[in-house]
């Protein structure tokens, strides 16, 4: 008999049937578990055979037994139900708590009960965005936010220049302040000077910052607008004036500089199949390059980085995003290294959907603290609870810092204005990655199955993952590092895929391997050849036979 | 499933709860989604038949969790009444009444509760009777425990329902599962949509939910709860004025203790029925193909048979199962998400605003706000038919009934014969999807399977052409020759009893076809868990070996909801295709199978043949478990169907066909790579093209000699008189070498080790006779139809010396004398006998000669050079003597 789990009280009661064969009297006996789980013919066939039963009782034996488990698991429904309405009247259970209960669920559940939505505007806009870019107006969104691009380039460029005016200004000065040093002035003097200019530096900076936080800020306002404007003029089909085509400005700078990468770029693709009978299709891509590359908007204004942010736009609001893993620090912030340089590109361009990026740091702060609480709260509850593992310096760590995050914790920030990129996975990390021995189980391998899951409960199809889990290289990662790394990465991330078909049903993805600039040619092409041994390769398909 | 008639196709989504993160089950594997738990329930659903019931037709699963759920649907139902305002007759009333109580009893007689009993739930078709729809939720969702949401409207539900609470397992407060609802809790619900047809209005309308819900239960210390409840909606008038019996009924309907309300089946024999009750008659079953009941029993003839196609207008797509209306419909491109996102149903924001903001180690995601795209609306929409109906506006009348009788006439008797072969010759893939085809080929096979097993040759001659894949799972059951009362066979094995085997099946299931939603379902496994035990138990002889778990997949995908048929098929396939496959100690069979299917590659592919055995790469390494599973452990179903539907119609040896023909498809491969490479190829399989891979392994089948595949392991001759008289489906691919009577000609059998020694397949003297096409050999049967491509060509070489050769040989055959065939380097010595062999390359070529060793020898010379279809003639020119065949040639002139 089927074990039971505990979950379900059972009773047992006994069944009987009587029969005459011959001049025979019989009477059959059978315990039963309440509620009957098993199959009622089954276990007629299980009886016939058990008992050796004359056939001619197999119907009156049916009825019978269907008679009295229909009739005794009505008894037990009725008198579980009395039970239930006794304690009512003896308040046992509380009413009002009942009944709360019942309408907090019905009204956070079924639309009929639920409160009504009250608008959000980030929705709407997306609406409508999604809407247009989706229509012939497309080419006048991208020109006008090319334009809005151009004058933020423009302004970022003077900025630069002013600081470097500065800079040289500060430099000449300094010069000669140590060439006094020991004569007339002082060390004491000469570091004066020092926090003279960088507060200098300072007030010109947050100024530049202030006054681009300006332009950023009407732009996106005037922008927004606009194109609810357009939407609604668009809606009326014979106002047609503000269609007047909106022309791209000739960039005024210089396009020199803009043609640093894609020359460097190295760059592999493959075809994959995963599954052992259902297979499904993947697309692998190994590539070289900076991880801000997938960044940066192309200042030259040239088809390729028009098309690009055609492709960005129409599919920020689809369900194909695409995702980028950067990996970061414990602090959740903008101040130092790939935060820094990530920030300082996102400003690069106004973001004309999304909040930018201070704010969103500062909600993700806000959750984070709130994540906090509400884990200790429940661990307080829950003491003997599963832990997870390692929670023990986890805690110290915590103790320390509750603002802080984990490695292997990640915060997502959105953008629009990125040029290959929606969603950025701000993968926390910590030294260990640098060592030679992390293994599957390591923090960071299990903060990429997360993002994975992410990916696929929000439909982000490309995701750009760091094969070696760093951005840069430095000594200690040697070639035999290397390759141990990017193995264990590869590996892994192939288990997460085929557990990704069981989450999603197997929707063709992009994932993209990127290992920083710095490594050789050689190495690349080392991990090439390493990935068609690990992942199946799909086979070409050839179109002449050969027989 | 009954006709659509004038219904229409409503579906409706619902999203099942999410998995808690990353938590696993107990054997270690991951959870099953609740979405596949819910699909695996649905498909029992299926098959409840009523005319008081939606007929469900469909689930399907959607993106994160949302299902689809495809019913039939009416446009109107008890709603519409109070809508109105308007009190409705009491007649009416008891009417609908005693229609939803027929609709519960069945219910509950199959061991449901509706649970979700509400006006709009409650449908009227176009006469006016009752349709219980969303009955089955309560069901699916085991008992609400698979959703987030309660399952029921507040003003219906039961006092005992209510005092449950709410309670979730995804709840840490609440460990406990959700208690069952008994078939009492659809009476009370009956009795509020009674009162409120009374009345002409709607209960508890100006309450929230919470007070609603106070307010029923605080009914439990009244009296009159009729009288009580019409008193506070002020129509006590109304309810006074209703006659006797139905103010009774509501009295009962409306108790508020459980074990005083009456269940659906008391309240049906009630004597507030009487004068209702004899307008109806029980509802019967119709009788499935296989049963011991006659299937014509109830089979009812009006008077005048000229009443039967009356109507010449009629919409003959609504004489078609509702099912298969719903397949065309999908076939006819309809999408169930679009249709509902048009009707605002499905609204989905766009993923980048519902991501979350902070997510930590284990996987639990911060920052996001509940979703209102997630939450509930239970509106049926329905699904427009039109699309369909354009797509078969040519199509003839005629078409939807064939006839089947005169076979032979030249009259153009069918539409579908005649339109047939323009589309015969579309890759499958396409028949498959192509609307109007399959709606002939679904018509056509419905009507032979219902005349099964009378037209079981039809049932052949038309799955030769291809198999519409919705009725798939019977016609496989009619070519597997299954009859009899299976249900009654398959329930007398005792399922249930632990034995030693079970844990090897437990382990085995979670491993078995898992992507398919079906087959990872809790309910998958258990009807599994069930098929598979009841064949280990049924067959004491043989044993559970691991791939009997993948062998049943494809017959238990098909027949889910028939686990008998699904045995009974699997109980026949086994004994055909892998007699004795499942000894305790089957070395012997598999090893002389993998030796006969070694000998089939070199006769085929000689060059692929020679390497692969040069590097050692032989067939015990990669096809047991192609042979052991007939190929369900390497393919994915949608694969095996397409290969089956060809297996079926071939005997036992074409299994070796499909492996030669997967491993030409792979040919380059294996040729260009080493022992290592060729174990990692296999050890995955790359994706064979499987339309291909039939063809050509029909291909090759037709080009193989029968007795070449000879086994003496093979399923001994079976009893040729069958007991329905019809005999075998006479075709060549089908008939067995086994079948055929064993005379002197056959084939004697071999002692393994010398079956190995040898390179080449031996072939009878009878296949030999047949395939030179000799006259004279009268006294043998010959096969009595051959596939129209011919018999394979042959060209017989005798390798005796020229003396022997002149004494007497068989006609047409060439003189190649062993002793100086051959160079010392094992080239073919050049010369007129051996230009001749040379020019018929590609034939078959048969070696004969006195002593087989030499034969053998000689064969695998040959097939070192590369020469195809190189096979020996069994017991050599000696048992050609006594057929009188043997010819000498007439002296040259």
């Amino acid at each position: 008999m089927k074990k039971n789990k505990g979950k379900i009280s059972t009773t047992e009661k006994e069944f009987t049937f009587e029969f005459r064969a011959g001049k025979q009297h019989y009477v059959l006996t059978v315990p039963l578990q309440f509620p009957v789980q098993e199959n009622t013919s089954d276990l007629l066939g299980r009886l016939k055979l058990l008992h050796k039963l004359p056939c001619f009782v197999e119907n009156d034996l049916k009825t019978a037994l269907c008679r009295f488990i229909e009739r005794e698991t009505i008894l037990d429904y009725d008198r579980e139900a009395e039970t239930l309405l006794q304690k009512l009247t003896t308040k046992d259970l509380d009413m009002d708590r009942l009944t709360d209960s019942w309408a907090k669920v019905y009204s956070e559940s079924t639309l009929e009960h639920a409160r009504p939505e009250e608008p959000s505007r980030e929705e709407d806009f997306a609406d409508v965005y999604h809407e247009l870019i989706h229509s012939p107006a497309s080419d006048t969104l991208l020109n006008l936010e090319h334009n809005y691009f151009l004058s933020i380039s423009e302004l970022i460029s003077e900025r630069d220049m002013e600081l470097k005016k500065l800079q040289e200004r500060q430099a000449v000065e300094m010069d000669s302040v140590m060439q006094e040093l020991g004569k007339t002035l002082s060390d004491q003097d000469v570091n004066a000077v020092a926090s003279q200019h960088f507060d200098g530096q300072q007030v010109l900076e947050s100024k530049w910052a202030n006054e681009l936080k300006q332009v950023t800020t009407i732009q996106k306002q005037e922008y927004q607008e606009w194109v609810l404007k357009l939407h609604q003029d668009l809606q009326t089909p014979n106002n047609s004036t503000i269609n007047e085509e909106i022309k791209v400005k000739p960039s005024q700078l210089s396009e020199a500089s803009a043609q640093m990468f894609e020359e460097q770029q190295l760059e592999e693709s493959f075809t994959i199949h995963l599954g052992a009978q259902l297979k499904t299709m993947h697309n692998l891509r190994l590539l070289r390059a900076d991880v801000l590359d997938f960044c940066k908007h192309r200042r030259h204004g040239s088809g390729g980085a028009k098309l690009r942010r055609l492709q960005t736009a129409l599919s920020l609001y689809s369900t194909s995003l695409c995702g980028l893993v950067l990996l970061v620090d414990n602090r959740v912030n903008s101040y130092s290294g790939i935060k820094r340089d990530f920030a300082t590109v996102s400003k690069e361009c106004t973001d004309f959907h999304f909040p930018w990026l201070e704010e969103q740091l500062e909600v993700v702060q806000q959750v984070v603290l709130y994540a906090r609480a509400q884990r200790n709260s429940k661990q307080r509850e829950q003491p003997e609870g599963p832990k997870n593992g390692g929670s023990d310096d986890n805690t110290k760590n915590l103790e320390r810092n509750t603002s802080n995050i984990l490695p292997g914790e990640f915060y997502i920030t959105r953008q629009s204005n990125l040029s290959e990129v929606h969603i950025v996975f701000h993968l926390c990390v910590d030294d260990n990655v640098r060592s030679g021995n992390i293994t599957a189980r390591d923090p960071a391998i299990m903060g990429l199955r997360n993002i994975l899951k992410v990916c696929c409960t929000h439909d982000i199809t490309t995701i750009t993952v760091p094969l070696l889990l760093v951005h840069d290289m430095s000594e200690e990662m040697t070639i035999p590092w290397c390759l141990k790394r990017a193995e264990l990465v590869f590996k892994c991330v192939k288990g997460f895929m085929m557990e990704m078909v069981s989450w999603d049903g197997g929707i063709s993805r992009t994932v993209q391997f990127l290992v920083p600039q710095s490594i050789s040619e050689e190495m690349f092409y080392q991990l090439s050849n390493m990935l068609p041994q690990i992942f199946r390769v799909s086979s070409t398909l050839t179109l002449t036979s050969k027989r | 499933m009954l006709s659509l008639k004038d219904a229409q196709l409503g579906a409706f989504t619902f999203f099942a709860s999410a998995l808690p993160h990353d938590v696993c089950g107990s054997n270690g594997l991951p959870l099953t989604p609740n979405s596949i738990k819910i699909l695996g329930r649905f498909q029992i659903l299926k098959t409840i038949t009523h005319p008081r019931l939606c007929q469900y037709v469909d689930i399907s699963r959607g993106k994160h969790e949302r299902l689809i759920v495809v019913a039939e649907h009416y446009e109107s139902s008890l709603e519409d009444f109070q809508k109105q305002g308007k009190s409705v007759s009491p007649e009416k009333v008891l009417q609908i009444a005693y229609e939803v109580l027929e609709g519960l009893d069945f219910l509950n007689k199959d061991g449901l509760v509706h649970r979700a009993l509400g006006p709009h739930n409650v449908l009227l078709d176009c006469k006016g009777n009752v349709k219980l729809a969303k009955f089955g939720l309560y069901h699916m969702t085991d008992h609400g425990a698979d959703v987030d949401f309660p399952i029921g409207y507040p003003s219906y539900l039961a006092p005992e329902v209510i005092a449950q609470g709410w309670s979730h397992p995804s709840d840490p407060s609440h460990r406990e599962p959700p208690r069952r609802s008994g078939p009492k809790v659809d009476v009370w619900s009956l009795g509020v949509l009674l009162f409120e047809l009374c009345a002409g209005r709607r209960l508890l309308q100006s309450f929230d939910t919470s007070e609603r819900l106070k307010f029923i239960l605080s009914l439990g210390c009244v009296d009159d709860i009729v009288t009580v409840v019409a008193e506070e909606h002020g129509c006590l008038e109304v309810i006074k004025e209703l006659p006797e019996n139905v103010l009774s009924l509501l009295r009962k309907c409306l108790t508020f203790l459980p074990s005083g309300r009456p269940t659906p089946a008391d309240l049906l024999k009630d004597p507030v029925f009487q004068e209702v009750s004899i307008h109806y008659t029980p509802f019967r079953k119709p009788v499935g193909l296989f049963s011991s009941s006659l299937r014509c029993a109830h089979l009812e003839l009006p008077d005048d048979i000229s009443k039967l196609c009356q109507d010449d207008k009629e919409d003959y797509l609504a004489e078609r199962a509702i099912d298969e209306v719903y397949y065309l419909w999908c076939l006819a491109g309809g999408d169930l998400e679009k249709e509902l996102t048009n009707k605002g149903i499905i609204q989905s924001k766009p993923p980048v605003c519902t991501l979350p903001n902070f997510i930590l180690e284990d996987g639990e995601s911060f920052g996001r706000g509940r979703d209102r795209s997630f939450l509930l609306d239970d509106t049926t929409v329905t699904l427009s038919l039109s699309q369909l109906k354009t797509r078969l506006t040519d199509v003839a009348g005629e078409a939807y009934y064939p006839l089947l009788e005169d076979e032979q006439s030249s009259l153009p008797h069918s539409n579908s014969s005649n339109e047939l072969p323009a589309a015969v010759t579309l890759p499958l893939i396409i028949r498959e999807r192509d609307t109007e085809y399959q709606l002939l080929r679904i018509v056509l096979f419905d009507r032979i399977l219902q005349a099964y097993p009378y037209k079981k040759n039809l049932v052949w001659k038309e799955a030769r052409v291809d198999i519409p894949p919705l009725l798939r799972g019977l016609a496989w059951a009619t070519l597997l020759g299954i009859e009899g009362d299976i249900q009654a066979k398959y329930d007398s094995i005792d399922k249930d009893t632990p034995i030693p085997t079970d844990r090897q099946i437990e382990v085995d299931i979670p491993r078995c076809h898992q992507y398919d939603e079906l087959l990872s379902s809790p309910q998958g496994h258990v009807k599994f868990r069930r098929v598979l035990k009841a064949w280990v138990v049924s067959h004491p002889d043989l044993v559970y070996w691991q791939g009997l778990d993948s062998l049943c997949a494809p017959f238990l995908y098909l027949n889910f909801n028939n686990e008998a048929l699904a045995y009974a098929c699997m109980s026949a396939f086994i004994p055909k295709y892998l007699y004795n496959f499942f000894l305790k100690d089957n070395s012997h069979v598999i090893q002389e199978y993998l030796t006969v299917f070694s000998q089939l590659i070199g006769f085929h592919d000689p060059e692929l043949s020679n390497h692969l055995n040069e590097i050692g790469f032989i067939p015990d390494l990669y096809a047991i478990p192609w042979f052991l599973t007939m190929f369900t452990h390497v393919f994915p179903l949608h694969k095996i169907f397409h290969l089956w539907d060809t297996l079926l119609l071939g005997n036992s040896s074409f299994p070796f066909c499909i492996g030669v023909a997967i491993l030409q498809q792979l040919r380059d491969r294996l040729l260009a790579n080493g022992f290592n490479e060729c174990i990692l190829l296999f050890s995955d399989l790359p994706e064979i093209d499987i339309e291909r891979c039939v063809r050509e392994s029909i291909n090759l089948f037709c080009w193989t000699p029968k007795s070449a595949t000879y086994r003496q392991h093979a399923q001994p001759v079976k009893n040729m008189t069958e007991p329905n008289g019809f005999g075998k489906a006479p075709s060549y691919t089908t008939t067995d070498y086994q079948d055929s009577p064993k005379t002197d000609l056959s084939r004697e059998p071999l002692k393994l080790s010398e079956l190995k020694a040898e390179v080449s397949p031996r072939i009878s003297a009878e296949d030999l006779i047949d395939l030179c096409e000799l006259t004279a050999a009268t006294h043998f049967k010959t096969p009595t139809k051959k596939p129209r491509s011919g018999k394979p060509k042959v060209i017989a070489v005798d390798i005796r010396s020229s003396e022997d050769f002149n004494r007497g040989h068989i006609s047409g055959s060439i003189s190649v004398p062993y002793h100086t065939a051959f160079g010392p380097e094992g080239e073919l010595v050049p010369g007129p006998a051996t230009a001749t062999l040379q020019s018929f390359r590609g034939r078959v070529i048969v070696v004969i000669s006195h002593a087989m060793t030499r034969a053998s020898v000689f064969a695998a010379n040959l097939v070192r050079l590369n020469y195809p279809r190189v096979c020996i003639l069994d017991g050599g020119i000696n048992k050609l003597r006594a057929t009188g065949l043997l010819t000498v040639p007439s002296p040259q002139i």
